[in-house]
């Protein structure tokens, strides 16, 4: 009877230990680009990286801890991303980071995590040349560029024939390598470029452009429109406006609620490949989370990169998990072997040590202002990157 | 007795090489980038402060040298990986650091003096804007010029080769050269031609060299340091040499001093320790109970409060044309000539 | 398409996108005309007529309500400005004044995003606006937006002309623009011209911003960057501080643009903006007055 007090209070303050251990946290960094011009891609992502640990919290955590995602604003700088890898790292000691929706960013703190060995998954930076280009710490979420852009080109080619139009903006990183991508495809399937040209981001007339077009002698079966979110909804209104029906072809770039918001009954005829159909009539996980997303913040995703955001987040829970450790090497490793995991924008897996992940391209097509699956597949040819 | 003036600068700079590191990895990444700055913003206030032109184009100069630096110092493997349309001689050859830098100021130097002839001309408001043209220009050219620059591709592989040693060097090297030209007889010819462009000219101050040297050397300097920023992030883009740069860069100047080589070291120590300070802020913060949530873009707002505030309220800058004391008196004096100067003999 | 329907319709392009350049340049000329300041923040003002339309569609308001709140709001915009961030620091170094222009401009985009977030936000418009014309069977279009972004292009010039010549205040204008220090002592109420000009450029770029945003489909807070320095450039030409001279220098840069895109193989297009800018430093060179020969600054 002697022991049992002290038995008692060891017990108690095994127990507390316990609860305490439990409560601290697995940290993943959580790099975005809050302000500044690629905040419109990267708010989303972060929020849906967010929402991702807030549900994952709720279901009892990781490894019987909760996670906590340890937010940085990158402001589109690169020293400023650099110094807020240095703070995630040093300071505050993530085990993994996921962010950015772009090469520039991604690959300013890129080398600092791959330098200290902790994953870095980026959310929607679709250059395929991330990995060999940082290193094996380094996981893209989305497809490659190369990928999509592939199947774009024999989607195209299949449906309406082999001359095309070829549009893209040569100052952004991402319309500039989705058009090489697509050009590659495209001519090696046998397919002619009628011609090509280039716009700015942000001009408010494509109007010259369009003129040259419809100038051609011979016009071509279709035309394909590398272009970002923001200038999309534009360039279709006013193709169409021109008089110009042609189906119009693109990437990721087109998966924003603006393209049917700001084209209207333009959007007719646009076909674009995307990580998921974004909308109710998808599938089961993509309402399910469109619903979580308006109900946590009140408006449906901006575009594509939210949902993308939100599987970088359960891709890496995932990866601790079945690593069963917080060791950032051991969470590379299972990040490598990932397979089949099911996610909102696909399920993705990391085959034969590469870390662009294989995943299926949804085309998408618009039909009297709807989106319907116009298409899933893989493309038979791949443009080396 | 002169040496000693030296020796203690040469003093202050071995402390904050050895002591900085020690600080931690987040803090040295500041002074670094503190240092590159102090590069940029003392040869942009010899240019725009010290001659009156006032250049929005000095970040061209930062990104050409940037750009030329890395492509020479750029490993040969990684060449063949990236630049496959690199021509001749540029594609089989990788200079280690110091050329590179040497031979990316250089190309400044011969840009900001083809460019220069004709636009130092212009006053005011003029050169301002044509000053900007250049720096929209250098920018078009770097995204089309895609088998140099890759165009808007992350320009990625450089290797990072500065460290805190590089930095200071080069600091040490901007302000000697700097502060010799901006207190000399020619420095008081650039500061008259700042005043009155009649009075100057009707002395005999010839305005277009004058404006020219300071001009070229800043844009040397400015070379250089595109240089090590470049091999300090070892990634970058055009979109990294624009607006918000530029932008960033004035505001140090202005709020340290124009017209002032310490001044302009002052003003990038404040808006760092400023805007890094809000930046950890604005992520959120607890004070005992209370809880303050993130507001991401308060840092940036605050910044620009701060600085429309300092336009209103002290227009020159902290230290106004001021310096502080790295030249002592006399020497000031011997140097300018005339004991009159009322700018230089203020402490 | 033969040549003469492929220059016809590259002339109504770059008159419709002259418009909207010769609508902000009044406004950047007009102040610098008066105060020798280069607005920076110019450009913001488009923002802020812009998302007010935005808001207040939101709200219910029909379009032409709208319209005309997005107006008033730039208007107020710009009087706060004025009041806010340029009187403190008149009578100061040109510099100075243009420094200030930078620091608000830089915090007016940030508040943007702040309140807006940086995500761009259809525009809505009303149907008949955008009612498509053909002509030529087709191969000239043009939209309702563009007739209504050049008929308010001329409205506005021809109210700020009355305005000027006719009334009293657009005298006193005048008479500050060409020597503050003399329009006082004629007691001229330079602070109320000032005001006024400040007023009127605003809200001119409200208008533009609410028409650009009309031609894009979309607004977000950064979209007033870039028409600011290219209606900068369509003033210079024009000649900076003369109020035709931005009307004439508008079009001249929106012909220059198209034709840049439309006349020259496709391999110059990308370098549309460099070739610009640096005609613009040509022009700085030879005639830093422009096409009306506003008073030059002395020149080595």
């Amino acid at each position: 009877m002697k022991f049992l007090r002290p038995l008692l209070v060891g017990a108690a303050a095994l127990v507390l230990a316990g609860t305490a251990l439990a409560q601290d946290p697995i940290k993943i960094g959580g790099a975005f680009n809050l302000t500044g011009a690629l905040a419109s891609l990267d708010v989303p992502a972060a929020n849906g990286a967010k929402l991702a640990v807030k549900e994952i919290n709720a279901a009892g955590g990781v490894l019987g801890r909760p996670l906590e995602l340890v937010v940085y604003d990158g402001k589109t700088d690169p020293a400023t991303i650099t110094n807020i890898a240095t703070q995630m790292i040093s300071g505050d000691h993530v085990v993994a980071i996921t962010g950015f929706t772009d090469s520039d960013s991604a690959l300013a703190l890129g080398p600092i995590a791959q330098r200290n060995k902790i994953p870095f998954v980026t959310a929607g930076a679709t250059s395929p040349l991330l990995p060999t280009q940082v290193g094996d710490y380094m996981f893209l979420e989305p497809f490659g560029d190369n990928v999509q852009a592939a199947v774009g080109a024999e989607f195209a080619m299949k449906k309406w024939g082999d001359k095309a139009y070829l549009l893209y903006d040569k100052a952004t990183e991402y319309t500039n390598l989705l058009a090489g991508y697509f050009k590659d495809a495209f001519t090696h399937a046998g397919g002619q470029v009628l011609l090509e040209d280039s716009y700015k981001s942000g001009d408010t007339s494509y109007s010259a452009q369009i003129t040259k077009l419809k100038a051609l002698s011979t016009q071509p079966d279709f035309l394909y429109i590398s272009a970002m979110p923001d200038d999309i909804g534009t360039i279709v209104k006013q193709v169409r406006q021109a008089g110009i029906d042609l189906p119009i072809v693109g990437g990721d770039g087109y998966d924003t609620p603006l393209l049917v918001q700001v084209a209207g009954p333009a959007s007719n005829d646009v076909y674009f490949t995307t990580h998921a159909l974004m909308t109710m009539d998808s599938t089961p996980a993509v309402a399910k989370f469109i619903q979580a997303y308006k109900a946590e913040y009140g408006k449906d995703p901006e575009n594509a990169f939210a949902a993308l955001g939100y599987d970088s987040v359960h891709l890496i829970a995932n990866a601790i998990t079945q690593a069963n450790s917080t060791d950032p090497t051991k969470i590379r490793d299972a990040l490598q072997a990932t397979k089949d995991l099911p996610g909102v924008t696909g399920a993705i897996s990391y085959v034969d040590g590469q870390r662009v992940p294989q995943k299926q391209v949804t085309v998408i097509g618009v039909k009297d202002q709807k989106l319907y699956l116009a298409a899933q597949e893989a493309p038979s040819y791949i443009p080396t990157p | 007795m002169r040496y000693a003036r030296l020796l203690l600068f040469a003093a202050a700079m071995v402390a904050v090489g050895v002591l900085a590191p020690h600080l931690g990895e987040y803090p040295l990444r500041v002074v670094i980038v503190m240092g590159i700055e102090v590069i940029m913003v003392a040869s942009m206030a010899l240019s725009n402060g010290f001659t009156g032109v006032f250049s929005l184009g000095h970040v061209g100069f930062i990104a050409l040298g940037a750009y030329s630096s890395a492509i020479l110092s750029l490993p040969v493997t990684a060449k063949h990986a990236y630049l496959r349309d690199l021509p001749g001689f540029l594609a089989h050859v990788s200079l280690p650091f110091l050329p590179a830098t040497l031979i990316g100021g250089a190309l400044c130097v011969a840009v900001a003096f083809l460019v220069g002839l004709p636009l130092l001309r212009l006053s005011g408001h003029y050169v301002t804007v044509a000053t900007l043209g250049l720096l929209v220009i250098v920018n078009v050219v770097l995204v089309n010029a895609d088998a140099f620059t890759r165009g808007s591709r992350t320009f990625t592989g450089v290797l990072p080769y500065t460290t805190l040693w590089w930095v200071l060097g080069w600091v040490a090297v901007t302000w000697l050269v700097s502060s010799r030209i901006a207190y000399s007889p020619f420095g008081r010819a650039m500061r008259v031609s700042r005043e009155d462009l009649v009075t100057a000219e009707a002395v005999g101050i010839e305005i277009l060299p004058t404006r020219m040297t300071a001009f070229v050397v800043s844009a040397f300097f400015c070379g250089v340091a595109g240089a090590l920023y470049a091999h300090y992030l070892t990634s970058f883009s055009p979109h990294a040499f624009y607006f918000p740069l530029m932008i960033q860069l004035i505001v140090m100047l202005v709020v340290g001093g124009m017209a002032s080589l310490t001044g302009a070291s002052v003003g990038v120590v404040v808006i760092t320790l400023l805007s890094e300070t809000l930046r950890n802020l604005e992520r959120g913060f607890h004070i005992g109970a209370l809880h303050v949530p993130p507001l991401y873009g308060a840092s940036q707002i605050t910044l620009g409060i701060v600085f429309i505030l300092i336009m209103i309220y002290r227009p020159q800058g902290l230290l106004g044309d001021h310096e502080l004391v790295l030249v002592p008196r006399s020497r000031r004096r011997r140097l300018a000539g005339t004991p009159r100067e009322e700018t230089e003999v203020q402490v | 398409m033969n040549v003469v329907e492929y220059v016809a319709q590259q002339v109504i392009n770059a008159v419709s996108l002259g418009s909207l350049y010769a609508l902000i340049a009044v406004g950047l000329s007009l102040v610098f005309g008066i105060l020798n300041l280069i607005n920076f923040a110019h450009g913001d003002m488009m923002m802020v007529g812009a998302f007010a339309a935005l808001v207040l569609q939101g709200a219910g308001v029909p379009f032409p309500i709208a319209l005309v709140g997005g107006i008033a709001a730039g208007g107020l915009a710009g009087y706060a400005m004025e009041r806010v961030a340029f009187r403190p620091v008149r009578g100061a170094p040109d510099v100075t004044a243009l420094l200030t222009s930078l620091g608000v401009t830089f915090i007016l985009e940030n508040l943007g995003i702040l309140l807006f977030s940086a995500s761009p936000r259809n525009f809505p418009l009303p149907a008949w606006l955008g009612h498509v014309y053909e002509l030529a069977g087709g191969r000239i279009t043009f939209t309702n937006i563009n007739v209504v972004t050049l008929a308010f292009a001329f409205l506005a010039f021809a109210f700020l002309y009355w305005f000027v010549t006719r009334t009293r205040i657009g005298l006193g204008m005048r008479a500050t623009a060409e020597d503050l220090t003399a329009a006082r002592l004629v007691a001229v109420r330079v602070n109320a011209v000032i005001v006024v000009a400040f007023v009127l450029a605003s809200s001119f770029a409200g208008l533009a911003g609410m028409l650009w945003a009309a031609q894009v489909g979309v607004a977000y807070p950064l979209m007033g960057f870039t028409p600011m320095l290219k209606s900068f450039i369509a003033a210079i030409i024009g000649g900076f501080g003369s109020i035709g001279g931005a009307l004439i220098g508008g079009y001249v840069l929106g012909a220059l643009e198209i034709a840049i895109v439309a006349f020259l193989p496709a391999a110059v297009s990308p370098y549309r903006d460099a070739v610009v800018f640096a005609l613009l430093i040509v022009l700085l060179l030879f005639r830093p007055g422009g096409i009306m020969q506003v008073r030059q600054e002395v020149k080595l």
